[in-house]
């Protein structure tokens, strides 16, 4: 039992764009350099020719996998509902391109499907045959500002009953009985701050950049948590709606609630923006904006065995600027790295 | 996302049919950190020095086959744009580009989404101007191309 490390690919969205890196190098960062076994993919992001590769992508992709001595964790799935253009696609058309998705993660050796936030238990239900069958589970995405304790004022985000969607399901688990059905929660409801490439981007286009520098300095003075009260006390009335909103955060769950899920969490998404040096410790980073040492706490209490799977994102905040400006999406995740592996205690 | 690199850099070309000037093109990515189905590809909103070339002005070329309109493109439910691949866009414009500088601004249309939305129906019966349904590109992006 153990927590165990692994990237989704997503990471490295941006190296793969520009043609700097495809799945053969990711795979081999993560042996040489990371040095961990689990993989990630986004479906139509990895796989070509999705949803029918061929067979010779297949056979590379499970040789890639042995050369490197790698584990596939999660295949990442969506539904996009107006695909059909002509109707709405219907849960029961849902349930079959699930099944597409579970078919292929069985091709390509993963366990799970991650599949989208607050996943309609009739889908999941019309899927689980299939899901059985081929021994792979299906597994929603708990997103911000997806809750994980019920919380009905929520409305209106990813699908009918966002603030009880997780205990919908798990109602659903427990009825049935399935191993097959569960969770994926991703790290970014677990906020201790805004994030801070959102907040640098939005100092760099503000208008008033006096202001800006202001901030700036009192970014060293403050923690990012506590930056949207006091530039509110410090700067009343001088920030634009906009502004204001991208300073504010929330935790929509707290660490110890993924006890009420934890059996069921099949992997975790180690969502980050920005891993920063911690003063005064250098080569150890951090994520100023998410709980991560107290998560890590919480999976090592209960003896949780899984992967948690680094997904950086701070990469796109910068994509309006020359490449020259550009993060280095490998360097954030092998930061991310040192992080996930100093707190599990490896 | 992607901001300045969606238009692949000096793509933009007169398309030349049977000996005549018939319009122009240039060569485009997905604003997306994933491909899609080609059928939620629904076009572009294009300004070019000023002028807009609406969407029946405009063809996809993708996957090894001819350009097609997007209402053919919106048939292709089983087919995929992949992530990163270039696809091109022709634009009908008798007589083309004079040779030189261009300004050419886009935002792409592509109805791609998490799960369903409350504007599917509406969307499905009038899909919107590109404009209109921000997605990962939030905004107009515009690129200084030459002709040669």
């Amino acid at each position: 039992m153990a927590i165990k490390r692994g990237v989704s690919f997503y990471s490295y969205q941006q190296a793969q764009y520009f043609g700097q890196m495809d799945y053969h190098d990711m795979c081999k960062e993560l042996h040489d350099n990371l040095k961990c076994d689990g993989v990630e993919i986004i479906n139509e992001a990895t796989v070509p020719g999705y949803p029918f590769p061929s067979r010779a992508f297949l056979a590379d992709w499970a040789n890639t996998m042995a050369r490197y001595d790698l584990t596939p964790v999660a295949l990442d799935c969506f539904l996009d509902t107006m695909r059909f253009r002509d109707h709405v696609m219907n849960k029961a058309e849902a349930a079959e391109l699930i099944k597409l998705d579970l078919q292929l993660a069985h091709d390509m050796g993963f366990k799970h499907i991650r599949t989208m936030t607050g996943l309609p238990v009739e889908v999941t239900e019309r899927a689980l045959d299939t899901a059985v069958k081929l021994d792979v589970k299906i597994a929603w995405e708990i997103h911000a500002p997806i809750p994980i304790r019920p919380n009905p004022e929520i409305k209106g985000l990813f699908c009918d009953s966002p603030g009880t969607a997780v205990m919908d399901t798990v109602e659903f688990i427990k009825k049935t009985g399935t191993k097959h059905v569960g969770f994926v929660p991703d790290m970014g409801i677990f906020a201790r701050g805004p994030h801070l490439d959102t907040v640098e981007r939005m100092l760099r286009d503000m208008k008033d950049q006096g202001l800006a520098s202001e901030i700036t300095a009192l970014m060293k003075e403050v923690s990012l948590g506590e930056l949207s009260t006091e530039v509110e006390k410090r700067f009343a009335g001088r920030l634009s709606g906009e502004e204001k909103r991208t300073l504010m955060w929330k935790m929509h769950a707290a660490p110890e609630d993924l006890e009420l899920i934890l059996p069921y969490v099949f992997s975790i998404h180690g969502k980050c923006h920005d891993l920063t040096e911690i003063p005064g410790k250098p080569g150890q980073y951090e994520e100023p904006a998410l709980l991560y040492e107290e998560v890590i706490d919480v999976l090592k209490k209960n003896n949780w065995d899984g992967y948690m799977c680094t997904e950086f994102e701070g990469q796109r905040s910068r994509q309006e600027r020359t490449m020259d400006d550009f993060v280095d999406e490998v360097d954030q995740v092998r930061r991310h790295h040192e992080m996930m592996a100093r707190l599990i205690g490896e | 996302m992607f901001d300045n690199f969606l238009v692949r850099e000096n793509s933009l070309q007169n398309v030349v049919k049977d000996g005549e000037i018939v319009g122009f093109k240039f060569d485009v990515r997905i604003a997306e950190y994933r491909g899609c189905f080609l059928s939620l590809h629904n076009g572009y909103y294009i300004d070019l020095d000023g002028e807009e070339y609406p969407r029946n002005l405009q063809k996809f070329e993708i996957n090894g086959k001819e350009p097609r309109d997007f209402d053919e493109i919106a048939k292709a439910v089983w087919e995929h744009w992949d992530y990163g691949e270039f696809g091109t866009v022709y634009v009908d414009k008798p007589g083309g580009l004079s040779k030189g500088h261009h300004k050419l601004g886009i935002m792409q249309g592509v109805l791609v989404q998490y799960g369903w939305q409350p504007h599917d129906q509406e969307w499905i019966d009038n899909p919107p101007d590109p404009r209109d349904m921000p997605f990962k590109q939030t905004e107009v992006y515009y690129y200084d191309m030459v002709v040669e």
